[in-house]
């Protein structure tokens, strides 16, 4: 890891060693992993139990690293736990009969369950809530089905019973890890030879992917994945890869849970098909919740005390899987966050308390951003054109034959009756909705069929007719994402890095929020922001994109007169540094600020000309008041 | 010949059950939004309840109380812990109507023990009718035309009714449907307690055909969520088209390839998710919402 290199002077972060912190967790991890064994015994948990639950917490937090974090329920994670088991089973009983290795075995299991869910996440990602979790359903039920009638590999329904005690390889040793620790008598909590090696190996596993996921959670990755579970469009509109940031969790989880897989089979030393049904598939899901999803520890709480009352409470009442339904139930009603959030709530945002300072807006227009240097007026070429461009939604044509041509730095407003098409109009050049007729030119490149993440990236950007936000993270967390999309691109799978490191993220966010006057404001919750700070708002994250060309539908609705005209005079000097196209109703703001201006009437263009051209169209005038004359004669 | 035959009229049994619990969820996803894992619980219900009342006071009786029983538990579970989700996302529904279902086949595991229970037919419903090349056991016909019928109300309840108004006004537009007010809330929960019910009719029904035991809920409830997707959530013939889809395909592989007869239609779901991800009549615009 490379020491914390520069941080922006705007918002100085108080100086700590990261690494002190990671060292300290593992200690404190570490130290209850020793004890967890032993105040196991006294409540009944034979020795072998804590290794489970151990093993089976590491494919719980693989499980949740999709549930949690990336907000998608997989109802078949069997198919990895038991692939992983099997892979690694049938490795060892045909490869490696006499030299048993658990590297070996356990990581051809990871790989096999990793490509695995590659291809499944592949198919799957793009699905939502039930349909995601009935499609993880069905791959884990024609897994099953493979591993049910490949009878050759698998023994079908008997699975396979003596798989060889594989070895830990280190260095020249080779680590039998049934070994019992020395016998040491520990009263009420047993005897130190009850336990086997395979619970110390089982711990450092858990220790080492706890490490990994909290760094996953803190790293850049983990932050672009939690965007996009609270807001999924704004995320792929400021410039992120949602799908390729889903699938990469869906994989990193699949292969989790496959490693998880292995050990349990290698330590079991057996593997039966059901490890690969539709039930345990289930248990995930119960474990993850009842732990709490949204927690580092929740996964290995969870599954601790559910097995253990799978393990010690069912040899005492025929209810307990009864109590374990009702505790799951429980803790969705009351305790949405799981129960180790008991003990601690999860500071993942530290809400600042509204309060606008009285700092003034900064007066000068700084150098902002990339310098559009295309900036040419009357220049041959186009920004963006249209050549009859066209969006038919069934029968109904909401846009038709549009031709459309902007210059570099116009500042174009798009006016038009309601329902005459403009924001149909604008979706089309962000890429929101696919054209059914004609081509979008951008810079002369047909970019019809390019996505509209790949056209945040390229410059256009968007801020929406309702402000469209991370309504739960603050107003320069909002800015921040847009910027680190714009630094990094549309998908950066750092799972180590933190974006906090990155000080150009920093400077850019800070420069699109000072531009749209948000100083002030910059700790307190989007969603706590008022009407006309979350439209600045939404402009300031679509100007951290770095834009070229940028889309405002409406930027004033709903503001104050006062608020509007400040706006508007914010738009007006970003417009001296990129194209602005604006949708607005307010005709004063129009013709005072637009170089030219668009009318559209019933989803096509009616006329193009500057403000005093269309104010003195006769056609535009028909348009607009024409509906209320031919009321008024047929009276 | 005489096989396929009689795999035919068995698909056509179990798509009718299918069907009949595709259609409570889909209707109830039209009013309420709501993504009920816990549905295949009311036909489990349903299917103890009938078979007690049936074995001390008949069957006819049984099929009366099944109903009513499940209905009465839909609203208070309708009121006491879905009510706070309905608004939530879809995930946190899943889940909790999930470990609803759990807990209600725990539930019956305790009260009833973990054996297979079958409802012995009267000696008057014992009779086989002879259906051209083949004798087909005639309270199987009977089941199938009851259901037949029952589905034909409850078609008639949607595109007839002020409340089936609602439902489908609701599968368009939901927001729309609460800024017009009036009675939404009480019509959820007749939908509710509806679909509930039309689940606990046809497992008391069913109980002389398939047997019954805990998990019965879950081992119907997975198959009527393949038949939604395949058929399109929130489509009432998409129910019936993907129940009996899935139904017939069922029966078919058993004769042909037993062992593939429940991964055969994960195959046909995860096709139609794929290629057509409203499902075969659905519409796409349900499909963004959930």
């Amino acid at each position: 890891m490379t020491p914390a290199t520069a941080t922006s002077d705007a918002h100085p972060r108080p100086p700590r060693s990261v690494l002190s912190a990671d060292v300290r967790f593992a200690l404190v991890t570490a130290l209850g992993l020793v004890l967890f064994p032993l105040l196991l015994h006294p409540i009944g948990g034979y020795a072998g139990l804590a290794t489970q639950i151990l093993i089976v917490s590491i494919a719980t937090i693989g499980f949740n690293l999709l549930l949690g974090y990336a907000g998608m329920l997989s109802y078949g994670h069997a198919m990895f736990y038991g692939g992983g088991g099997y892979v690694a089973a049938i490795l060892l009983v045909r490869l490696m009969p006499a030299h048993p290795n658990l590297w070996l075995a356990a990581l051809g299991a990871t790989v096999v369950t990793a490509l695995l869910a590659l291809a499944v996440g592949a198919l799957t990602v793009r699905l939502y809530g039930i349909y995601f979790a009935l499609l993880t359903l069905a791959f884990a039920q024609m897994v099953y089905f493979l591993i049910e009638q490949g009878k050759d590999w698998t023994n079908g329904d008997d699975g396979i019973q003596s798989i060889p005690n594989a070895l830990v390889a280190l260095g020249t040793w080779n680590i039998d890890l049934t070994t019992p620790l020395p016998a040491m008598n520990l009263g009420p909590f047993g005897n130190l030879a009850d336990i086997k090696l395979w619970y110390v190996f089982a711990a450092v596993m858990l220790l080492i992917v706890l490490l990994f996921m909290r760094a996953l959670n803190r790293s850049q990755f983990g932050e672009v994945l939690d965007a996009i579970r609270e807001n999924e469009q704004r995320s792929v509109f400021v410039g992120f890869n949602a799908s390729a940031y889903r699938l990469a969790a869906f994989t990193i989880s699949g292969a989790l849970t496959g490693f998880s897989g292995a050990l349990r089979a290698l330590y079991d030393g057996s593997i039966g098909v059901a490890n690969a049904g539709i039930d345990r598939s289930g248990s995930f899901v119960i474990y993850a919740v009842v732990g709490g999803v949204q927690t580092l520890f929740g996964p290995v709480a969870g599954t601790a005390v559910i097995m253990f009352l799978e393990n010690v409470l069912s040899a005492v009442t025929p209810a307990w899987r009864l109590i374990e339904g009702l505790i799951f139930v429980g803790v969705i009603v009351f305790l949405p966050r799981g129960l180790s959030t008991i003990f601690k709530q999860r500071q993942k945002n530290p809400y600042a308390v509204f309060k606008r300072s009285l700092a003034l807006p900064t007066e000068e227009p700084d150098p902002l951003l990339k310098p559009t240097g295309e900036a040419r007026p009357g220049g041959p070429t186009s920004i963006i054109e249209t050549l009859k461009l066209g969006k038919s939604f069934g029968h109904f044509a909401a846009n038709r034959d549009i031709d459309f041509r902007v210059d570099p730095g116009e500042l174009r407003a798009v006016i038009g009756p309601n329902g005459a098409g403009k924001t149909t109009f604008f979706n089309l050049i962000a890429g929101t909705i696919a054209p059914t007729a004609g081509t979008i030119r951008y810079k002369g490149r047909d970019i019809s069929r390019v996505s509209g993440t790949s056209r945040v990236h390229q410059g256009i950007a968007k801020a929406f007719q309702t402000a469209n936000l991370y309504t739960d993270q603050t107003v320069r967390q909002n800015c921040r994402l847009a910027a680190l999309a714009s630094i990094q691109g549309a998908f950066a799978p750092q799972v180590f890095r933190r974006s906090t490191r990155l000080a150009d993220v920093d400077a850019l966010a800070e420069r699109a929020m000072s531009r749209l006057e948000l100083t002030g404001v910059e700790d307190v919750r989007a969603g706590d922001l008022s009407h006309g700070d979350k439209k600045r708002l939404d402009i300031a994250i679509a100007l951290a994109t770095q834009p070229q060309i940028l889309l405002l539908d409406e930027p004033v609705a709903g503001m104050s007169k006062d608020e509007a005209r400040k706006t508007e005079a914010l738009i007006r000097n970003l417009s001296l540094e990129m194209t602005v196209l604006v949708i607005e109703h307010d005709m004063e703001m129009v013709m005072g600020l637009s170089d030219s201006i668009t009318v559209l009437h019933q989803g096509t263009v009616l006329a193009t000309g500057t403000p005093a051209e269309i104010q003195a169209n006769p056609r535009v005038q028909e348009a607009y008041l024409g509906g209320h004359s031919e009321a008024e004669l047929a009276h | 010949m005489d096989a396929l035959f009689q795999a035919l009229l068995g698909g056509l049994v179990l798509g009718l059950i299918y069907v009949a619990i595709a259609v409570g969820l889909t209707i109830i996803f039209g009013t309420l939004r709501l993504v009920n894992f816990a549905h295949g619980a009311f036909y489990a219900i349903g299917a103890y309840v009938g078979l007690v009342v049936a074995e001390r006071i008949g069957l006819i009786a049984g099929l009366i109380a099944a109903p009513i029983a499940v209905a009465i538990f839909a609203l208070i579970l309708d009121r006491v812990v879905l009510r706070p989700f309905y608004e939530k996302d879809p995930t946190a529904q899943l889940l909790l109507t999930f470990g609803i279902a759990l807990v209600v086949e725990e539930s019956l595991r305790l009260i009833f023990g973990a054996t297979t229970l079958q409802y012995p037919l009267p000696e008057f419903l014992k009779g086989s009718a002879t259906l051209g090349p083949i004798q087909y056991p005639a309270y199987r016909l009977l089941f199938a035309g009851g259901v037949i019928v029952l589905l034909l109300l409850v078609w008639l309840f949607i595109e007839r009714t002020n409340y089936g108004l609602i439902v489908r006004a609701g599968i368009r537009d939901r927001i729309m449907v609460q800024l017009l007010g009036g009675n939404i809330r009480r019509a959820s929960s007749i939908v509710f307690a509806m679909g509930a019910a039309i689940a606990g009719l046809v497992g008391a029904a069913a109980s002389p055909i398939y047997s019954v035991d805990p998990s019965t809920g879950f081992a119907f409830l997975v198959p009527s969520f393949v038949v939604v997707v395949v058929g399109g959530l929130g489509s009432f013939w998409g129910a019936v088209l993907g129940g009996l889809l899935i139904g017939e395909l069922q029966s078919v592989t058993t004769l042909v390839y037993a062992p593939a007869s429940q991964v055969i239609i994960y195959l046909c779901m995860a096709l139609v998710l794929l290629f057509r991800p409203q499902g075969l009549l659905g519409e796409s615009e349900v499909i963004r919402q959930s």
